[in-house]
């Protein structure tokens, strides 16, 4: 494989005309200009998804068969119509592979073309707050003048959070219908999941008045709890003690048909600007591990809350983007929603860990913040 | 095409943690990847018997195929009723017991224990007592086996607080290292008898966090270690300087003394054990603990090589199917489940349940009730 990387370098180092589609009328194509150990590569724009990233695989007899496949691309006819190169690369790969290769879908650095592409491609924009609107208490900047800009657009502008210490009407509603006959709420959490439930007309017991209580345990003393509890939902809870825990347990394990539910499994967060603090996802599987019983997640990555969503705004999902800072929970949640998505590096993903091969989550597009698209829309 | 495959690999066990953390490599591995990066651990056999409670499938390499055998034949058996105790007990030279349902129940010795225990010493039988509960250490279980007048010495007695400590030792945790503690009083002796440094423990119970802009929790960059166990005075700051340390200490060990669901710690009903703490911490950093508590056997092996048994010369008794049986069984010892403590016979005879231990019984003096049936 050495001499035909060799012979690939040497080749497209010396090609006339680079692997490059760009379309007419857009800005021209930055080339590479002529670095021995990279191909000629357009750093132009591009509407189709052949993997620009590439340059961020270590080279490898992979990238190698990558290489050979534009460089046949180049020598096999061209269709009348010129945005196929991906039927002439699939055309390349079972003359040369013999089968499909299949490479994980790439991320696109969002940019001028692919912004404005997606802008007018989509009718809502769904954002998670923690890490894209605003980090622990303090405005991600530009964010007021982004979301004006994309009203004024006529797009829809949706918050998705799965922080549970704020009111947030759409669990509520949805726990009636998941346990008809529940009437009492044990709660591991803050004031925003007891009032939403009181709101509901469930009976919400626990919350922040357990903060204080401790388990005490001698010979023939019983700890008590209440026998028709008949759900424990789990949220973030910084006041989480002994007795909250062995409460619910006792709820989970010995009241009949008690359900387990959990508003999030975040592992951390950035509850302060400063630093990251557990998240919802400590309380749960802390519940997990002395239940052994698995949570019903109403919070992202579960695709519970689009339901409310869709039947909100009446758009497909197809026509939303998701705009978040979490792999696991917010581009996830897109991506089972069949959403486009688009991550932030303003929160708690870097691009490193974007980029890394343990990471199988791939959002559509990335981008630094929220407010880069004054940049590219504003003109 | 190797490395899409080997990729895979890795992603599947730890997506979220940056490659060049020590626990991105796979689960069961996990400790030795760190061993092989840090200096100060090195591989020794109980490092690799370390298994979490969960992760079941992995069983101790060096003996695997015994197991596996033992796995086979007992899984497709249902386990027959103890009815001939003479012939095991001159079967095994050792008998380890666990103490919560066997011994005890809460405060109260079940009875008949002390005559069997007794009878047993006298056909010249070792005794070992192992608990996972890890609030107190070997010197105070020794005065709970003195008050409940049962003639038990400390060097009998392991629990999973001073396995905690025999680990660190045994994988020669540096002197300039500390130990940060989600736990009680027990894990905190266990350091001071090991000559350990640590942090944390009952008194961080009273720290309270104020969530506010500007608020930074300071962490000791020192602590090498975070260890987990039962405790009581559990609360989210605790999480938070344990979360910490595992992850931006380069090198610190999350280590758990037992992942108990439940635990009787009175004997009228079940408590959150263990399993909860851990699990909190487990939730936060997305890292799996090191499990020094049953069924991990590294008590087993520990006690092994300190008094000189063979392992198939020992019969463990204890109650829980998932925890005591387990590791009788991951150790390739005979094992006994008795009846008196959480686990019922339609729990053991359940469709369900896959775990069957070699005999059962309905409790510990039956060893001498049916000795005397079959004379």
């Amino acid at each position: 494989m050495y001499l035909v990387s060799w012979f690939l370098q040497r080749e497209l180092h010396f090609s006339p005309k680079s692997v490059c589609y760009k379309d007419e009328g857009t800005a021209p194509c930055k080339r590479n200009g002529g670095k021995k150990n990279q191909p000629t590569f357009c750093g132009g724009t591009r509407q189709v998804k052949q993997p620009p990233t590439v340059k961020h695989i270590p080279f490898s007899n992979q990238t190698a068969l990558i290489y050979f496949k534009k460089k046949l691309i180049n020598i096999l006819p061209k269709s009348k119509n010129g945005n196929q190169p991906e039927k002439d690369s699939d055309a390349a790969q079972s003359l040369f592979v013999g089968g499909k290769m299949s490479a994980p879908a790439a991320t696109q650095l969002l940019d001028l073309h692919s912004a404005r592409a997606l802008v007018d491609s989509v009718e809502a924009f769904l954002f998670d707050c923690d890490g894209v609107i605003w980090k622990g208490d303090k405005l991600i900047d530009g964010v007021p003048e982004t979301l004006d800009l994309l009203r004024s657009k006529g797009k829809k502008l949706v918050f998705v959070t799965n922080n549970s210490t704020k009111s947030r009407r759409q669990y509520a509603a949805k726990f009636h219908s998941l346990g008809i006959s529940v009437s009492e709420v044990y709660v591991i959490g803050m004031e925003g999941i007891v009032k939403e439930l009181e709101q509901a007309g469930f009976t919400a017991i626990g919350g922040p008045e357990d903060a204080e209580k401790r388990a005490e345990w001698k010979s023939n003393t019983l700890f008590e709890h209440d026998k028709s509890v008949g759900a424990v939902v789990v949220g973030l809870d910084p006041y989480v003690n002994y007795h909250k825990l062995q409460y619910a347990t006792l709820c989970v394990r010995e009241n009949p048909g008690c359900l387990f539910i959990a508003t999030n499994q975040d592992a951390v967060g950035h509850m302060t600007d400063l630093q990251e603090w557990p998240g919802a996802g400590c309380m749960v599987a802390a519940l997990r591990g002395s239940t052994e019983r698995e949570p019903i997640v109403v919070g992202k990555p579960s695709t519970f809350m689009m339901d409310f969503l869709l039947q909100k705004f009446n758009i497909s999902t197809s026509k939303m983007c998701m705009v978040g800072d979490r792999l696991d929970t917010d581009i996830l949640f897109g991506q089972s929603s069949g959403c486009k998505t688009l991550l932030v590096l303003s929160g708690v993903t870097t691009e490193t860990l974007l980029h890394s091969p343990s990471n199988q989550i791939k959002p559509d597009y990335y981008t630094t913040q929220v407010s880069d698209f004054i940049g590219f829309l504003g003109s | 095409m190797l490395s899409s495959r080997t990729v895979v690999a890795v992603a599947s066990s730890s997506s979220f943690l940056p490659l060049s953390h020590p626990a991105a490599a796979s689960t069961s591995s996990s400790a030795s990847a760190a061993a092989a990066s840090y200096p100060f651990l090195n591989r020794r056999l109980a490092f690799s018997q370390c298994h979490t409670n969960r992760d079941r499938s992995i069983i101790p390499k060096p003996q695997r195929s015994r197991v596996m055998e033992g796995f086979k034949t007992r899984a497709a058996a249902a386990a027959p009723q103890l009815e001939d105790a003479d012939a095991l007990i001159d079967s095994v030279e050792t008998f380890i017991f666990d103490c919560d349902g066997v011994i005890w129940k809460g405060d109260k010795l079940i009875d008949g224990v002390p005559e069997t225990l007794d009878m047993l010493r006298s056909r010249g039988k070792r005794l070992v007592f192992v608990t996972n509960n890890s609030t107190k250490s070997r010197k105070q279980y020794g005065k709970k086996f003195e008050t409940l007048g049962l003639n038990v010495n400390e060097e009998e007695i392991f629990a999973s607080s001073f396995a905690a400590a025999a680990y660190l030792k045994s994988i020669d945790f540096p002197k300039d290292k500390k130990v940060y503690v989600i736990g009680e009083e027990g894990i905190l002796k266990e350091l001071d008898i090991a000559g350990i440094q640590y942090l944390g423990g009952p008194e961080d119970g009273d720290k309270k966090i104020e969530l506010k802009p500007g608020y930074f929790l300071e962490h000791d960059k020192d602590v090498g270690a975070v260890v987990v166990g039962f405790d009581r005075y559990f609360n989210y700051y605790k999480v938070q300087y344990g979360t910490l340390c595992i992850r931006e200490n380069p090198g610190c060990l999350f280590i758990a003394t037992n992942r108990d669901a439940v635990t009787h710690l009175t004997d009228a009903q079940e408590w959150a054990g263990g399993g909860s703490m851990v699990g909190a911490v487990l939730g936060s950093t997305k890292q799996e603990p090191l499990v020094v508590g049953k069924p991990s056997t590294f008590m087993m092996d520990y006690l092994a090589k300190e008094f000189g048994i063979t392992k198939s010369q020992i019969c463990m008794v204890g109650d829980r199917l998932d925890t005591d049986i387990l590791f009788g069984q991951n150790g390739g010892c005979k094992t006994l489940l008795v009846l008196s403590g959480v686990t019922s016979l339609s729990t053991l005879q359940s469709p369900t349940n896959s775990i069957q231990p070699d005999f059962y019984t309905n409790k510990l003096s039956d060893f001498l009730s049916l000795k005397a049936a079959a004379v």
